[in-house]
């Protein structure tokens, strides 16, 4: 996916002469300008769709106001830390099928907040307000970490913000191979860039736009290599015929050549939507063969059901055995 | 009324619409309707005559799509001339954003086709403009237009494409000749946009459309307003699941729109096991 082709970026007149602005400005010359008074002007409109804005979705850039750093959901990282997000940008360049946002947000335009400092005062709020704590804040839950970074270089003033403060953790979370701008500057020993994974034969029907399981391997084999620690996160875990044998070749691929000691953690977690975003993904995709499965409901959940769910995990779980020390094992229950 | 009609315009003048009409050889469908419709079901186009004013462009678009009973995935155009702070007349633009002046409204319509036409911000105003102060089109329809079309298929199939009639620096003839030849001379331009939009179209279509079986099926058993959509569902996962098989196979013996529901998902649960993805 490249995003160099983005071609209409609607701006916020409050932000027009913000220098995140003019940077990004910089890097796409070519797109055409147009100025709007809010992002919700666009974003929020009824009627949009989402399946068809994302055959070319525009970039909104925009000022947040509020909620810079929000509590995790319950089970999302490991449960030793108290565990917080921050969402800088809504959706991502990829398309993948399981993906929730597309349930999430009627529009699939990307929105980037320009004001990249007032997250970082808020990071530090945060922080002054635990000080007898673990924290862990993650980037990367409403779009991917690194995917727009050619144009964002948000991941770059987050690491630097990071470097000051060693004693907290922040995960990137990617499926991106852009790793030239963690590769040019030194480790900071205190970010985990966790890569998404699946076993190639189900990436490559369902993480469409997405850059290769091979060339994401190899990505975080270099970023490992380079000193940085990496996660892997098998979530959502996919179910299809011969499972086993597909995560079992992956994570034996992952490790061939590895470091453990590279690795911050592993998590996994089993395919799960809220049943409204459930039948909201349903209708953008009727013809998708994932969402055919005979899905179970419970407490609004949809999901694989328990006895699918629980015979996944205690099988990878097993696998990721074999090479990694149970207590940087999760899974995740979010 | 079942149509065919994937392409629907909607169009103030009559000279705007003409070289439309001609190209897709539209014919007028009665002389007594509140608004002129031209229809032609072989080529997928229906067109509406508004008149002067966003009011009459969604009365207009209103009209058409309750008249003919038009899907929700066809597409909607609204095209005409539209004044602009600089040259070059007769040159063609896709509105990115239409802005109503009268209240403030914002619409972003259709997807982007910057293969063949530049972008523009559109004003839509309710008197004529003539100091073309702010760097956008003016029209007097699009806004209205553009309220109401999202509501018939979606923002995405919605598009608004004006060409340049006057500037600050040539006044507007308003001679049929000229508005006709405004837009006839962007009829190859207009047809490369209509591939593009068709395609949308035709994927939209079978995203939306009811397959004829389970139109067959719910013309024959009992449904519920509940099991009418949990039909609908599990048929679209079973016919995703089984492309090749004959459904008259899992209707017998049901005998009852519960008991077809429960076939389905028998056949789909029995192959859990060999799932695949494809």
């Amino acid at each position: 996916m490249d995003i160099d082709v983005i071609e209409t970026i609607f701006i916020e007149e409050a932000i027009d002469d913000h220098p995140t602005t003019r940077h990004i400005l910089k890097s796409l010359p070519r797109a055409q300008l147009i100025a709007i008074s809010r992002y919700q002007e666009i974003f929020n409109k009824r009627h949009q769709n989402f399946r068809l804005q994302k055959k070319n979705p525009c970039l909104i850039l925009a000022k947040k106001h509020e909620n810079f750093v929000l509590p995790a959901p319950a089970g999302f990282g490991m449960n030793s830390n108290l565990n917080f997000y921050f969402s800088h940008m809504y959706n991502c360049i990829y398309d993948c099928r399981y993906c929730f946002l597309q349930g999430m947000y009627s529009s699939a335009h990307y929105i980037l907040f320009v004001n990249y400092e007032e997250f970082f005062k808020s990071i530090s709020r945060t922080i002054e307000k635990y000080p007898d704590n673990s924290l862990t804040f993650f980037s990367g839950y409403d779009c991917d970490s690194l995917a727009f970074e050619k144009i964002s270089n948000f991941a770059n003033h987050t690491l630097n913000f990071f470097s000051d403060h060693p004693s907290i953790e922040l995960e990137l979370r990617t499926k991106s191979i852009v790793t030239s701008p963690l590769m040019k500057r030194e480790p900071v020993r205190n970010c985990i860039v966790a890569f998404s994974l699946s076993p190639k034969k189900i990436a490559n029907i369902l993480d469409k736009k997405a850059p290769s399981i091979s060339q994401r391997i190899n990505a975080l084999k270099q970023l490992a290599k380079a000193g940085w620690s990496v996660g892997l996160r098998f979530d959502p875990l996919i179910y299809c015929a011969d499972w086993e044998t597909m995560y079992s070749e992956l994570i034996a691929e992952i490790m061939h050549d590895l470091n453990p000691r590279s690795l911050h953690s592993v998590s996994y977690g089993p395919l799960r939507f809220p049943k409204d975003m459930y039948k909201k993904i349903f209708t953008l995709h009727p013809n998708e063969k994932l969402f055919s499965f005979p899905m179970k409901e419970k407490a609004g959940i949809i999901s694989y059901g328990t006895e699918i769910e629980d015979l996944m995990s205690k099988f990878i779980k097993n696998e990721l055995n074999k090479y990694i020390s149970q207590n940087k094992i999760f899974r995740c229950a979010v | 009324m079942e149509t065919k009609i994937k392409i629907c315009w909607v169009i103030a003048l009559h000279a705007e619409a003409r070289p439309l009409i001609e190209a897709y050889r539209m014919k007028i469908i009665s002389n007594e309707l509140i608004f002129p419709v031209y229809i032609n079901y072989e080529t997928g186009h229906a067109l509406v005559i508004s008149g002067i004013g966003p009011a009459r462009s969604a009365a207009a678009a209103t009209y058409l799509k309750t008249l003919l009973s038009i899907e929700n995935y066809s597409a909607w155009i609204n095209i005409g001339i539209a004044g602009f702070f600089k040259e070059q007349i007769g040159k063609i633009y896709q509105a990115l954003k239409v802005l109503n002046l009268h209240n403030n409204q914002a619409f972003f319509p259709g997807l982007r086709l910057s293969n063949y036409v530049e972008g523009s911000p559109l004003v839509t105003v309710s008197k004529p403009e003539f100091k073309f102060a702010s760097s956008v089109l003016y029209d007097m329809e699009a806004a209205g237009f553009c309220e109401v079309a999202p509501l018939f298929s979606c923002n995405e199939l919605t598009f608004v494409f004006k060409v340049v009639s006057d500037t600050p620096m040539t006044k507007f003839d308003n001679s049929k000749k000229f508005v006709k030849g405004l837009l006839e001379n962007n009829m190859e331009i207009i047809s490369n946009l209509l591939m593009q939009i068709e395609e949308v179209v035709d994927e939209e279509e079978k995203r939306l459309r009811i397959p004829e079986e389970v139109k067959e099926v719910m013309a024959n058993f009992h449904f519920t307003e509940s099991n009418r959509h949990n039909f609908e569902m599990v048929y679209r996962k079973w016919r995703s699941t089984f492309p090749d098989r004959k459904f008259e196979e899992v209707q017998s013996p049901a005998n009852s729109a519960k008991a077809l529901i429960n076939n389905l998902e028998k056949e789909l649960l029995d192959e859990v096991k060999g799932w695949t993805l494809t």
